[in-house]
């Protein structure tokens, strides 16, 4: 895979300097809930009623050094990667029951910068198109040393 | 009025606990009205011109300096300029201090909500740009006429005030200081342009068509300032400061308002869309 040219599997080392470390005291996890991937997490389960839901691929938690304290604070999970994950009909599904029946509050997608990340995005696109309930839906790509390289909303 | 030495200036859109700068110097010009600055220093009024603020013409000029920096949401580099150069004629020689600013990316577009009472106001412009071609071709004498005046009377009250202003200052505004200077000018522009569409109706009831006219005209000249300010400055600001819960919040009221107000909302847009045709129309027959 990593001669096909492919950005989202291409070989990169990124140079960090690591006097420029963050804080010395721990940072708290503030996931609140299990399990978190898309196709073990019930949209039925209370965390997600009325809830500000965050769809993360699965490779932001890595690149971002504020995954946590930013952007998982307050929102219940769900993560998925549209480019190995199989069977993803059912993302969509579970995106709707999410809107339509769980009456989600906000669904924020979060995706790394590579093409095929797209994928997680469309998914919640389609949902959103096909739910006969509308939620704003917040659109943010991640760069692969973890910056926000865009952040918008989406129309409903 | 702040004394004739204004002492020093370290402009920064910092708060009274950020420490950077000497005290007694950076608050003192940053929380000074806008209005005291530019009297005092008409030069800067230009120089906030020059970077999109337009506060010279303002009524008020209430907002604080600083306030006013932090709204506009500058680019850093933009604000140091500005800054640098409202420092340089304000308290010369003395050093300039800007906040740090995170570099994350900006949001592009306004959130569901905002977009939402965006468009609305795109409805009410329509709406007021055909004010002076109903103004001119008003004669009280015909019921029809009166009628029509009474149609838009009911547009202003029930669509531009009842519909959206409740939106807005039930749902959105709550969610801010209603004290900060700013809202102070939303408000006082709304209650203006009630006043204006109270005064129209009494002149309607006097068949008083050059009072209607000029009442009309008042209203709208309110009203078109007040969406400017709105949709350049104001909701792009608010839209920083909401939080992704605040904004689903805010969509899901906007949304049970709609359904509350039914057909209502597409009836009013019917009827502009058909003063646009009655008033194309005449215009193809005067040419």
């Amino acid at each position: 895979m990593g001669g096909c040219g492919c950005p989202g599997s291409k070989m990169m080392a990124f140079d960090r300097d690591e006097t420029t470390e963050g804080p010395a005291v721990s940072s708290p996890s503030q996931l609140r809930q299990w399990p978190v991937q898309l196709h073990l997490v019930s949209p039925q389960a209370p965390y997600f009623q009325g809830a500000d839901v965050l769809l993360a691929a699965d490779c932001t938690a890595f690149a971002m050094g504020d995954f946590h304290s930013e952007w998982l604070k307050g929102k219940s999970l769900a993560i998925a990667c549209p480019k190995l994950d199989s069977e993803q009909e059912t993302y969509v599904e579970k995106l709707k029951l999410l809107m339509e029946e769980s009456m989600i509050n906000t669904l924020t997608v979060l995706i790394m910068q590579v093409p095929c990340c797209r994928g997680l995005l469309g998914h919640a696109a389609r949902a959103l198109k096909e739910s006969s309930r509308k939620v704003p839906v917040r659109a943010v790509v991640v760069s692969l040393q973890g910056e926000i390289l865009q952040d918008e909303w989406l129309e409903g | 009025m702040r004394p004739a030495n204004p002492g020093k200036l370290v402009p920064m859109s910092a708060g009274p606990d950020e420490g950077a700068a000497p005290e007694g110097t950076v608050n003192e010009h940053l929380r000074t009205p806008i209005r005291d600055i530019i009297a005092r220093f008409p030069q800067v009024g230009a120089l906030l011109e020059a970077h999109g603020i337009g506060c010279v013409p303002c009524s008020l000029g209430t907002c604080a300096l600083g306030d006013i920096v932090d709204i506009h949401n500058l680019s850093p580099e933009a604000e140091r300029e500005l800054m640098t150069a409202v420092g340089a004629l304000v308290a010369p020689g003395e050093p300039v201090v800007l906040k740090a600013r995170t570099t994350t990316a900006q949001k592009k577009g306004f959130s569901p909500p905002m977009k939402t009472l965006v468009a609305e106001h795109r409805l009410i412009l329509r709406f007021i740009a055909l004010v002076p071609a109903i103004s001119d071709s008003l004669d009280l004498g015909r019921e029809a006429d009166r009628l029509l005046v009474a149609a838009s009377v009911d547009f202003i009250r029930n669509y531009a005030d009842r519909f959206h202003h409740a939106k807005e200052e039930d749902l959105l505004f709550a969610r801010f200081d209603r004290e900060s200077d700013i809202l102070k000018v939303m408000y006082e522009d709304h209650a203006n342009g009630r006043a204006r569409v109270k005064a129209a109706v009494e002149a309607l009831e006097r068949r008083d068509r050059v009072g209607v006219a000029e009442k009309l005209a008042g209203y709208t000249e309110i009203l078109k300032q007040h969406i400017r300010k709105e949709d350049d400055i104001l909701y792009p600001w608010m839209d920083r400061k909401l939080s992704t819960r605040e904004v689903g919040e805010l969509y899901a009221a906007f949304r049970k308002l709609d359904d509350e107000y039914g057909e209502k909302a597409a009836r009013y847009e019917a009827f502009v869309r058909s003063l646009e045709e009655k008033f194309a129309s005449n215009d193809a027959e005067v040419a």
